[in-house]
């Protein structure tokens, strides 16, 4: 009745001009593929006068006039604009969008068109997400965003490393925001890729300084999946199932290579050992040198795991009620040979209402709960170092218990090597469970334009954690007792955000002026007990604290609360005028109780385009569809750092007299009074359609620099150093990516796309009497300098190797270092004829300075392919299990280690003698152990067969490999590693998986 | 519609006006965080607490701690060859600045001065409040602890020659002095003792009613006697020894072996020990020190499960040779853990051995052979038959002897020899009385020499006695053993790199001591 009121005015007001006779119009819209379009917009310019498609697509409008346009819009298609003419029904056939310039993207607390942004913003639909077999949603994104590195995990269940732009921040909290519905988050491993509907990476400053305090490494908008009005029913099953296998395994070094290796070493502790396994185990009978076993430890801690997916659900809509309902049910075990596996079970339910034409409610929920048994990742480090002349099994090791695991102090050796018993006696049970509840009421105010919204919403997060360990004797003094560690620990977050949003249009001015608040309520609890000497450990019914020594509770048993609370205003406008000239500006005001003595910060940011194809000037130049600059700036706050003390804090301690415990209390000397991090950050882009909006091209320039970062200020003399605001970091680089979408006849298509990214990470002020930073232990140091990059390795340039005595004479450090051939050759760096610290320089950082991706996408008929590819250079690796040597060195090593050693002039000059290997000169950090992680990989390949046809559903089935093929040199199972330190990282599987879709 | 647009509006305006003033509150206070502002300093009975602190502090020491400031004597080797080998070659008189070791012990030492200091600074704000008795209880506390801290000067002067004298725990303005010279800090550890000696109790620690084992008036004289011995001091030396002496509290526990076991604890020899305990539960909290650098690294103990050590602690042959020539019986087995190759090593040496050497110790447990060394340290060896029942741990519980009265009756007798007056006893009576307990005849008329070898033979291992007298004396020969060539400028380490380059010191070209000093003195003008 309102619309028709509304209509009869506009119809009054417009007729003064033409004086027509009113009529009504119909039509249908269907998509090229001719099936009707349920719940597309159709709209008469000018007028307000608009529908929506039904079921069959069909349209009706009263009281148009012949001349009027009406234009119709739907999401992902390309609106389209027709005259009112004779005709009273119209066929309509919209056209995929591949361009998408109209469509509209999520920007936090509202929404706005893209081509009007002047930020930069990343949007991916669900179909690029679901093609990746994982648990993480963020796994899916890997390689096809630039500007976000996100480095794979391969334990079943954990989170992929994301980093937006670089890495910003020194101290801690790298982590991303996730803004779910509404709700933040800064993990979203509840999420099953199936609930998405899109993800909008907000990367620069400007997109993102609407959620201030919290922005400051990056903000990752996710929606779920929600109905459409006036939409049928529609069902839809998608599962897939298949197997993982470790991929690019390390060959470690064979029992002859070892053996070699220890006779060269020049040790005789080290043959003693061979000469003690050989007594122990006997000898080859193919070398009698060698002992006669040869563990291949990595072959045997490894196994083949399976993977499944399956997700059932429901979406649609009436004329005033939407709703979205379904399950996901994901299973993963891990590829390390023990109880390591994962397994999630969710519901969700989304349901939109309109209770009257202005007053609108909605309800989400998302409730989440998994169960993880998290590997021993000591046992991939054991694997590495246990010697391949120890058997897993030792029966004349008479004292283990309840298996006779072998042990290498049978041989002498200084620990027990063998990693079947933690991966047998442990398991870890991590039980997830996560709820996100929203509710939200919105009120039009003035219809269209002003409107009301209020949302509250509660993300509350419950891990139970239990962490058994079984009792186990391996002989030669080696008991473990039997301990269960309990911890619980939740985390409840609330939201209350109220946003009131106006906008209107006046004439060719468009605008949107945005205003609202943000409470937050964030509170943890953690409560962890450890207990030992369990009754009846054998038995899981058992394993409670209940039945551990009570004694064992002393000093074992820890709470941890915080709460912390944010406030927070904002507002935001938009302007357009004439779709050329863009305005964009937002402001916050946070206040946080993590800097309880000046919690408030301000966080502004503008931003401006030109969209110079709308000039008249660019009307000639046919090939260009559309061309956008922008250029914005932003402020961003962090408040993902320690929160800063304000004063000394008190521990309480006990300590033994007489053997009676007292307890005391120690305080602090120093403390910290920061101030969040703020970053400034100055983004350029450019947006570019070519050849009827075939071809898109975005590129973007950033200038991101975190001022007040909080650093570890080294305190002299004391033991410690302290979080303080002190220094500048800044990234910069270029993010280019483009597509090519075309066809060829009507059964063909496909699509090209390429991203690429640059990156340079520096610290460009550090306040800090030393001017550097350390971090890392003494022996594997990671430094930042100012002017360098942050966590760089920081060590000695290797050179090669001394090859023969002759070298060794004429070279006077290697006479004064007493050194032989097989010896490093390290770079005098400062010429002043020594070697010490003072030659040791930057090897690199763990940050890649490229990254790229792209995609190849075909279909023919019923057949789709595609495949991604991925991969990053000049990121350099610390090979910690190959340094661990200066610690233990009588272990085994890889076998490219081993057989590419020194061991006579001319066959090496990269890796030292094995005698050379045990001593201090070439133990020192140097790019011996510091390895490129250069890599390229073929991330994703999917074939898949669709099957359309009236006898059954809609049916698509698919064959996934994800991550088949990887081409890199470092040494090890894998190049990505997150913190560039290689110690004991789970490999990351290749998945190879069979799936099938079924819509109806 | 009109009147339902007006309640939702009031209500959305009183929904901001809860939210601004329940919110704004909440911004300057957080949870689960206690400051030292949240105290309540008016209650005397709380003060105590700081002092335990401190304690606590000062037990916490890192493994490396004693291996290190004991590890250069000729006494004792590195042991653990290829593992740590910037440890061994700090035993082969070669420095590396770099060396990860060097810096933790600077640091911890230093860190623990800055507790102590805070602790001083916590009492003190008690005794603001304090009535008469409390106060001169709160005098007691900041005394005790300043012998904790005079300790710790006394290491690092010992370790680094010229340091920093910290009394405050804001060090900046401290630091800006520069360091002061070995000679001042020990001028400083005297006159803090002197200071701080009223307000000790005078009993032993084992009498301490409140605090068992705690620090007293005589720790604080041993304290003094060190700093004096440092500087060469010879009748203070014998003034604050002879004042331990003349109390007549103290006595050497008859039973030299168990001294160092847990029947030895908080004996009436002991000066000062850092306390640990599980309190005899098999689970639950427990305070240890990490004693597996100097266990042997392969055993079969007489209580099934209790771990083998690290190797890291080697007595040397040189030690093992002088107290074989010397007939010692007790010291050497208790000293010394010996394995099968050892005992063949003594004898490939030429020595005739004594049938209480053996790989198995007087309490049960077979030292068997392992690569890393041959020896391994008896006085930080605990039988692992008086562990407690289902602790493994080595050395688990043993308490860490700092200062012994055997030592302190050394030192008298040391100073006595090189012309010192005391009236306590005599020379030969205080080495005597070492001996003695020691199953060793009885000296007469004795010299310096022989007290430094009496030292040698009873102090071996503990803390480096032996390497800060040997530097004392500048009797390089005698470290000059085993293929060592020691000199005057491997007295003292080098600065640790990261110091060097966080204090305000010019990293210019460096020869260990003398250009240090250069350095050093541009920063003292």
């Amino acid at each position: 009745m309102k619309i028709k009121l509304l209509a009869l005015l506009a119809f009054l007001l417009t007729t003064v001009a033409y004086a027509q006779q009113p009529k009504t119009i119909t039509g249908t819209v269907v998509d090229p593929d001719g099936m009707p379009l349920p719940g597309a917009e159709v709209k008469v310019i000018g007028k307000e006068i608009f529908d929506i498609t039904d079921f069959d697509g069909k349209f009706t409008l009263e009281g148009v006039v012949e001349g009027d346009t009406f234009r119709i819009t739907f999401l992902g298609f390309q609106p389209q604009e027709l005259p009112v003419v004779d005709a009273d029904d119209y066929a309509i056939t919209l056209e995929t969008d591949a361009a998408t310039l109209d469509e509209v993207v999520v920007v936090g607390y509202g929404t706005q068109r893209k081509a009007d942004l002047t930020g930069s913003i990343v949007s991916i639909q669900a179909e690029e997400i679901e093609k990746t077999p994982t648990s993480n949603v963020m796994q899916s994104l890997q390689g096809k965003v630039a500007g976000v590195q996100i480095t794979a995990i391969g334990s079943p269940g954990d989170s992929p490393n994301v980093r937006v732009r670089g890495l910003g921040t020194y101290t801690s909290g790298t982590n991303v925001l996730y803004v779910v519905d509404g709700a933040l988050y800064d993990n979203i491993d509840f999420l099953s890729t199936k609930d998405i509907k899109s993800i909008n990476v907000l990367k620069d400053a400007s997109s993102s300084a609407i959620y201030g305090v919290r922005a400051a490494n990056g903000v990752i908008i996710i929606e779920t999946k929600s109905g459409r009005r006036n939409q049928k029913p529609q069902f839809e099953y998608d599962g897939y199932t298949g197997i993982q296998r470790a991929q690019d395994i390390v060959q470690m070094a064979n029992a002859e290579q070892f053996t070699t290796m220890a006779y060269e070493s020049g040790s005789t502790a080290d043959i003693q050992f061979v000469l003690n396994a050989m007594q122990r185990f006997g000898r080859s009978r193919i070398n009698p040198n060698i002992p006669a076993v040869n563990t291949d430890w990595y072959d045997e801690i490894l196994r083949e795991g399976i993977i499944q997916s399956h997700s059932v659900g429901v979406s649609g809509g009436g004329e005033s009620v939407t709703y979205s309902v379904g399950t996901n049910y994901f299973s993963q075990e891990g590829i390390l040979d023990m109880k390591n596996e994962y397994e999630r079970f969710n519901i969700r339910s989304k349901m939109d209402v309109d209770i009257t034409d202005r007053f609108k409610t909605g309800v989400n929920l998302v409730f989440s709960n998994a169960t993880k048994y998290a590997p021993e990742n000591a046992a991939w480090f054991n694997a590495y170092f246990a010697v391949p002349i120890l058997p897993i099994i030792d029966p004349s090791n008479t004292d283990a218990t309840p298996i006779q695991y072998a042990n290498a102090r049978s041989l002498g050796y200084r620990s027990p090597q063998n990693p079947f018993p933690v991966m047998d006696f442990n398991e870890n049970r991590i039980k997830i469970r996560k709820l996100l509840a929203t509710l939200d009421f919105q009120y039009d105010i003035i219809e269209d334009k002003l409107d009301f919204k209020t949302t509250y919403s509660h993300n509350l997060t419950a891990l139970e954690e239990r962490y058994v360990t079984l009792p186990y004797n391996l002989g030669f003094t080696t008991e473990v007792q039997s301990a269960i560690r309990r911890a619980n620990n939740t985390f409840s977050n609330q939201y209350w955000d109220n946003v009131l949003t106006y906008q209107d249009q006046i004439g060719e001015h468009r605008f949107t002026a945005m205003a609202g608040t943000s409470f937050r309520d964030e509170a943890s609890n953690n409560f962890s007990a450890t207990g030992r000497n369990i009754a009846g450990i054998r038995f899981e019914s058992s394993w409670y604290l209940d039945f551990a020594d009570p004694e064992s509770f002393n000093d074992n048993v820890s709470e941890i609360g915080r709460r912390f609370y944010g406030m927070s205003y904002f507002g935001r406008i938009s302007y357009n005028y004439l779709d050329r000239y863009l305005l964009y500006g937002t402001f916050r005001a946070d206040g946080s109780s993590k800097f309880t003595l000046d919690p408030w910060g301000y966080f502004p940011s503008v931003g401006i385009g030109w969209v110079l194809s709308e000039e008249s000037f660019m009307n000639d130049v046919g090939v260009v569809d559309f061309l956008k600059f922008r250029a914005a700036w932003g402020k961003l706050g962090n408040d993902n750092v320690a929160a800063s003390a304000g004063s000394n804090t008190i521990t309480v301690v006990s300590v033994p007299f007489g053997d009676q415990p007292r307890t005391g209390i120690t305080s602090t000397s120093v403390f910290s009074n920061n101030t969040w991090e703020v970053i400034e950050e100055m983004n350029f882009g450019v947006d570019l359609e070519l050849f009827e909006n075939r071809l898109a091209v975005t590129a973007d320039y950033y200038i991101r620099d975190t001022e007040n970062a909080i650093l570890p200020v080294y305190i002299p003399i004391v033991d410690r150093s302290v979080d303080r605001n002190s220094g500048v970091i800044r990234n910069q680089g270029l993010e280019l990516s483009a597509n090519y979408s075309g066809s060829i006849g009507n059964d063909f298509q496909f699509s090209v796309g390429a991203n690429f990214t640059t990156l340079e990470n520096e610290a460009t002020e550090i306040e800090d009497q030393r001017g550097y930073l350390d971090a890392g232990s003494a022996e594997f140091r990671q430094r930042t300098i100012e002017g360098g990059p942050l966590f760089a390795f920081y060590g000695y340039e290797r050179l090669g190797v001394y090859q023969n005595q002759a070298q060794i004479d004429a070279d006077p450090i290697a006479v004064a270092n007493n050194l032989v051939p097989g010896d490093l050759i390290y770079r005098d760096q400062n010429g002043d004829g020594a070697i010490n610290d003072e030659d040791r320089v930057i090897l690199g950082s763990f940050l890649p300075d490229i990254t790229y991706g792209g995609n190849i996408a075909m279909n023919y008929k019923a057949f789709d392919f595609s495949m991604n590819f991925y991969g990053q250079a000049g990121n350099k690796i610390l090979n910690r299990r190959r340094g661990e040597i200066i610690f233990t060195n009588d272990t085994n090593m890889d076998a490219d280690l081993a057989v590419n050693r020194w061991h006579g002039e001319g066959t090496s000059n990269i890796y030292p003698s094995s005698a050379g290997m045990r001593k201090a000169w070439n133990q020192r950090l140097s790019n011996f152990w510091v390895e490129d992680g250069d890599f390229f990989r073929i991330q994703n390949i999917q074939f898949g067969y669709t099957m359309d046809n009236e006898n059954m559903p809609w049916t698509r089935v698919y064959l996934t490999a994800e991550r088949p093929f990887s081409f890199f040199d470092y040494n090890g199972f894998t190049p990505e590693v997150s913190d560039g330190v290689d110690r004991q990282t789970y490999p990351v599987p290749s998945i190879y998986t069979v799936g099938v879709n079924v819509k109806f | 519609m009109k009147i339902s647009k007006n309640i939702f509006i009031r209500l959305s305006a009183l929904a901001f006006a809860l939210v601004l003033s329940s919110c704004s509150d909440k911004l300057d206070s957080q949870e689960g965080q206690l400051n030292t502002g949240d105290i309540d300093y008016t209650d005397a009975s709380q003060m105590v607490e700081p002092l335990i602190g401190a304690y606590s502090e000062i037990s916490s020491l890192g493994w490396e701690e004693p291996l290190l400031l004991g590890v250069r004597g000729d006494d004792v080797n590195a042991g653990g060859l290829g593992d740590q080998p910037l440890y061994a070659e700090t035993d082969l008189f070669n420095y590396n600045k770099d060396f990860w070791m060097y810096n933790q012990v600077w640091n911890s030492h230093y860190n623990d001065v800055i507790n102590m200091n805070t602790a001083i600074l916590q009492i003190e704000n008690f005794m603001e409040f304090a009535n008469e008795a409390d106060f001169e209880r709160g005098q007691q506390y900041v005394a005790e602890i300043q012998v904790i801290r005079a300790w710790l000067h006394l290491n690092l002067a010992r370790t680094w020659e010229d340091i920093f004298i910290i009394t405050s725990n804001q060090p900046e303005a401290e630091l800006e002095q520069g360091v002061a010279t070995k000679e001042e800090v020990m001028q400083f550890i005297s006159d803090q003792m002197d200071e701080a000696i009223p307000h000790l109790p005078d009993m032993r620690p084992n009498q301490r009613p409140d605090l068992t084992g705690g620090i007293t008036r005589y720790t604080a004289y041993a304290l003094k006697a060190m700093a004096q011995q440092e500087l060469q001091n010879y009748q203070g030396v014998a003034d604050a020894t002879g004042a331990i002496i003349s109390s007549g509290l103290f006595s050497l526990y008859p039973d030299f072996y168990q001294l160092f076991k847990k029947p030895g604890e908080l004996s009436n020899e002991s000066l000062w020990e850092l306390q640990y305990s599980d309190y005899g539960t098999a689970s639950g909290g427990e305070f240890y020190h990490n004693y597996d650098p100097f266990g042997p690294q392969n055993w079969t103990p007489a209580r099934a499960n209790a771990s083998s050590g690290w190797g890291f602690y080697e007595p040397s042959m040189k030690f093992i040779g002088f107290m074989l020539d010397r007939n010692e019986t007790v010291r050497l087995q208790t000293s010394v853990l010996f394995t099968p190759d050892g005992i063949n090593a003594i004898r490939a040496e030429g020595y005739t051995v004594p049938g209480f050497v053996s790989n198995v110790t007087p309490s049960g447990d077979v030292i068997n052979n392992y690569v890393r060394a041959d020896f391994a340290s008896g006085k930080h060896y605990l039988p692992s038959i008086q562990l407690t029942e289902g602790r493994n741990s080595y050395g688990g519980g043993k308490n860490f002897i700092i200062i012994r009265y055997a030592e302190i009756l050394l030192m008298y007798a040391e100073a006595l020899t090189r012309g010192a007056s005391g009236t306590a006893m005599t020379a030969t009576e205080a080495v005597n009385l070492v001996r003695e307990r020691a199953d060793m005849p009885a000296l007469s008329g004795v010299t310096t020499q022989d007290v430094l070898d009496e030292k040698f033979a009873e102090l071996a291992m503990e803390w480096g006695i032996r390497y800060y007298d040997m530097i004392r004396l500048d009797n390089y020969n005698e470290l000059s053993y085993d293929g060592r060539t020691f000199t005057a400028a491997d007295e003292y380490l080098p600065y640790p790199q990261a110091q060097v380059d966080a204090l305000p010191l010019e990293a210019t070209e460096v020869d260990r001591n003398t250009a240090m000093n250069n350095v050093l003195s541009t920063l003292n003008r």
